[in-house]
């Protein structure tokens, strides 16, 4: 009932409002003054400049976050081009929202919310949205204002166990250049502690089908089948250790020599200096730079090739061959200096060697896995430059050469850098089994040699021992649980797909991919990364030499004092040791807060409360 | 099968039954359609619940969770209304948006990581709860203005559109109104999630707003609103009749609505993405 009278005033006010002006303008239309003074008042009353204005900013909105902001000329130069960065700096187009025409637009936006709120002001209570909303606005925008003359926001980094009295603001000076400002604070921010929690580490499962070029993260169940989608693949993870080792323990899986291998220790005057399996198909040897010393496990299929090897073993120079229409002549390997072939119009220059082709490190460092020689040819037809290599004689006849009638095969380079000292343990499959002891590339001793027997070598001081042979060297993994703390996790995984299943540990460590047989599916078990869980500042702000209030900060929770609110921002990444801090000072916040707390609650007004009372005064009406 | 596929598929049908009702349109359709519905709402609740258990935290720190929630938003925002006003066909189209935010999410990474310190905030619960809310309301009145648009053509011009004010057995043609009281229902909670978000912004980074590309893009979704909220009082001053402001203001719903999908999904599309604290997956 009181309500319906409310809604009265309203009604006639507005009627009233209408009438008049309708009545002032054909009466005083000889007072101009007055009809443009109305007229102005009637602009920026009207809801049409209103959503005018909120069209505008709509736009500038758009384009504030379509161009770049605030950044320095050189980069609006690089992204934009000269032109276009000098007309963004013209129109403060690279700095929309602080922009005089920006200001410009909110005090017109001001104007229409303060006018069109009095034209309206009618003092009943279903106005109340209405009017809190419209100056609610006023108020935010008013507290911007204060934030933009008198607040200051900057940062700065403390380090622990020290204090600033500063921080540094960030701006884009009139040289389209990033400037900072040093701002003093009135008191000093010591950091007592810096505390960076990190969560546990997450670990995943990842697989990849190559033929899809699709990647899929699993999850960690153990014991659950999982299908890649998009494939035929299964996968089953059937057992997880939280914190494993890789045993490779040595075995021996034949009688059959398809790996031999022995194991050998070395013995300086007393006690063992090394010692270690030598696998003749793969590592094969062991060096020893200091002594000089080269240690060899050489596997002969034949007792003839045996005893050839060892002969040829002395008085070996490194040597090219080099045949030419059917004819064959030997040159020492001497760098740089021009042979003449005879009777033929060819010259050859050889320009260096390597023990190891491919390999960067100096010829001392390089295991003689890959010797060869890089010879020029001078002949008829110009220069050829070619590699010759002593493991692969045939190489050029499979390579372009310009000079296809001359063969070149190169031997015994590695001898020229053959250690001072050289340990050969020779064995063959029928039995016979030496060791060979070259000295400055001359066999001094050849001694026969049983399993577990020591033997003295000449005059080098050293003893061996090969306590060990197994014809097929093998090596049987296990996999180990350390602890039940998560350390370096590893899981048993099995894949399913069109070659079977098959199954095999993946190690967290392991940054390469395990693939699954028919190398389109790869696997790997990897972690996710430690992430940041919590990062806290103990801070203590000092006056004077005391200090003055305490607190430990962190993100979402800051320090007030004098109406600076210092933030926890970030911290240092790598080593962790000192804090970012930001700082900021907002004397604005109670208006805008205010603002906030107007809006909200004239919005909901409007929408839920207003409604809802109208409804209840039409009701009542109807019941009357 | 998953939830997730489960829950789209119900959706589905849901839609389905929407369109049967709309064609039979007998008592037990109208049960069966909203029915179907609430299930999928319920489904999608639990999809939500799930999520926010196993990741050990508000279903919200990155898109996947985001729309997942979203999805559940717009069916209760849906129903909510589908018990106040008779929606009829409204129901298919929801269910369909629905569906699609679902659909969208799927594609997503739903690895879980852990959230950074910056989300662990009760400002953050209200400020996206809120926002979801009110995305929701303008996602049904996305579909209630495209329906009007649509039919707006086939209707007779009858001077006489008989409506209801109550607004039960709203008809299509009168849909205009209808868009208008959804996005009534949807701005205070866009308003209250600006609001929040401009406090927690304060709380976390130190400034309740610093024109960062997602503040200044859910500002603008707030003007576009505001504009939409009042040009009614604008369109009969300048000669535009009410049938053509209407067409006016749906076509404007529609934009508005698209305006909320950039600031939502689209905002790593812009230059200024990088720099941002704010958007999923720009860091
Ligand atoms: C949350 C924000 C806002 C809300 C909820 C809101 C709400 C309203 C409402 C309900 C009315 C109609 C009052 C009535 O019929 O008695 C109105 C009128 C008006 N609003 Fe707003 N408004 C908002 C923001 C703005 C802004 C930003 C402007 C821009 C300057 C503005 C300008 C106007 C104008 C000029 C009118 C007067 C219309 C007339 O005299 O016919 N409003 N507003």
């Amino acid at each position: 009932m009181k309500n319906v009278k409310q809604n009265q005033p309203r009604v006639t006010g507005e009627t009233k409002g209408k009438g008049t002006s309708k009545q002032i303008s054909p009466e005083k239309a000889g007072r101009h003054e007055r009809r443009d003074s109305n007229k102005v008042w009637e602009f920026f009353c009207s809801v049409k400049l209103a959503v005018v204005i909120i069209l505008i900013m709509v736009v500038a909105c758009i384009l504030g976050t379509v161009i770049l902001q605030e950044k320095t000329l050189d980069e609006y130069v690089a992204r934009y081009g000269y032109g276009l960065a000098t007309f963004f700096r013209f129109t403060q187009l690279n700095n929309v929202f602080y922009s005089h025409w920006f200001s410009f637009l909110l005090i017109l936006l001001c104007a229409n919310l303060i006018c069109c709120t009095i034209k309206r002001w009618r003092n009943t209570f279903l106005q109340t949205g209405f009017i809190l909303t419209h100056l609610s606005l006023i108020l935010i925008l008013a507290g911007g204002v204060i934030k933009f003359q008198l607040g200051v926001k900057g940062g700065v980094n403390v380090y622990e166990g020290k204090s600033v009295n500063y921080f540094l603001t960030q701006l884009i000076n009139r040289q389209g250049k990033l400037d900072y400002v040093k701002k003093d604070l009135p008191f000093s921010i010591a950091l007592d502690d810096f505390i960076l929690e990190k969560n546990e580490p997450k670990f995943q499962l990842v697989t990849y089908v190559k033929s899809k070029d699709r990647q899929k993260i699993l999850d960690v169940k153990v014991g659950k089948k999982q299908r890649i989608p998009g494939s035929d693949y299964k996968v089953t993870i059937k057992d997880y250790i939280p914190d494993a080792e890789l045993k490779q323990e040595p075995v021996n899986t034949s009688d059959k020599p398809d790996n031999p291998a022995v194991f050998v220790k070395l013995f300086g005057s007393e006690k063992a200096t090394a010692e270690g399996w030598l696998l003749a198909h793969d590592r094969n040897y062991y060096e020893d730079k200091k002594q000089n010393l080269r240690l060899e496990y050489i596997w002969v299929s034949s007792q003839q090739e045996l005893d050839n090897t060892i002969s040829s073993t002395e008085g070996t120079t490194a040597k090219l061959s080099v045949t030419i229409s059917g004819e064959y002549r030997d040159y020492p390997l001497d760098l740089n200096k021009v042979f003449k072939l005879e009777g033929t119009d060819y010259t050859i220059k050889m320009l260096q060697y390597v023990l190891n082709y491919g390999d960067k490190r100096p010829l001392s460092e390089q295991p003689q896995d890959n010797p060869a020689v890089q010879v020029e040819i001078n002949g008829p037809e110009g220069t050829e430059t070619r590699w010759v290599f002593e493991k692969f004689p045939d190489w050029d006849k499979m390579h372009p050469a310009k000079y296809k009638n001359v063969k070149i095969t190169c031997s015994g380079i590695a001898s020229t850098y053959m250690a001072k000292n050289t340990i050969r343990i020779f064995q063959s499959p029928e039995g016979k089994q030496v060791i060979v002891y070259i000295k400055d590339k001359r066999v001094v001793e050849t001694i026969p040699w049983e399993l577990g027997e020591k033997y003295t070598i000449a005059d080098t001081g050293n003893q061996i021992t090969v306590s060990d042979y197994f014809p097929s060297f093998d090596f049987k993994k296990e996999v180990i649980k350390k602890s039940d703390t998560v350390g370096i996790p590893a899981i048993y995984v099995e894949a399913e797909g069109p070659a079977g299943k098959v199954g095999d540990w993946l190690f967290s460590n392991n940054q390469y991919a395990t693939w699954y047989t028919d190398n389109n599916l790869a696997l790997v078990y990897e972690s996710t990364g430690e992430s940041v869980k919590h990062f806290t500042s103990k801070l203590r702000i000092e006056e004077n030499g005391q200090t003055v209030t305490e607190k430990t900060i962190r993100v979402n929770d800051p320090l007030k004092y004098k109406g600076y609110v210092i933030y926890q921002s970030s911290y240092d990444p790598e080593a962790g040791t000192f804090s970012g801090l930001q700082i900021a000072k907002d004397p604005g916040i109670p208006v805008v807060y205010t603002g906030f707390g107007a809006l909200c609650f004239g919005v909901v007004f409007i929408f839920y409360i207003k409604p809802f009372l109208r409804k209840k005064q039409k009701k009542a009406a109807e019941g009357q | 099968m998953s939830l997730i596929n489960i829950t789209l598929i119900v959706y589905v049908l849901a839609a389905i039954s929407y369109i049967v009702r709309e064609i039979w349109g007998s008592m037990a359709t109208r049960w069966a359609s909203l029915g179907l519905l609430i299930l999928a709402f319920c489904l999608n609740l639990t999809l939500v619940a799930k999520r926010s258990i196993e990741a050990g935290h508000p279903p919200f720190s990155n898109l996947y969770e985001s729309l997942i929630f979203y999805a559940c938003c717009t069916a209760f925002v849906y129903i909510i209304f589908e018990f106040i006003y008779n929606f009829r066909v409204v129901g298919a189209l929801a269910s369909v948006l629905t569906m699609l935010i679902l659909l969208y999410a799927t594609l997503q990474d739903d690895t879980i990581r852990p959230i950074m310190p910056a989300l662990k905030s009760n400002w953050m619960l209200v400020h996206v709860v809120t926002y979801m809310l009110g995305y929701a309301a303008f996602g049904i009145s996305f579909v209630t203005s495209i329906i009007y648009l649509v039919v707006k053509p086939f209707t007779k011009k009858s001077k006489d559109s008989k409506e209801d004010e109550d607004g039960r057995e709203i008809l299509p043609r009168n849909f205009d109104k209808l868009s208008y009281k959804i996005v009534a229902f949807g701005f205070p909670f866009l308003t209250l999630g600006m609001v929040t978000g401009a406090v927690w912004a304060k709380k976390a980074w130190g400034d309740y707003w610093s024109w960062d590309p997602k503040e200044t893009w859910s500002l603008i979704t707030w003007l576009a609103y505001l504009v939409y909220l009042h040009t009614p009082l604008v369109l009969p001053k300048m000669n535009i009749n009410k049938s053509k402001a209407s067409v006016i203001l749906a076509f404007w719903l529609l934009f508005a609505f698209g305006i909320v999908n950039f600031t939502f999904v689209g905002l790593n599309y812009l230059p200024s993405a990088s720099d941002s604290e704010h958007i999923y997956g720009s860091k």
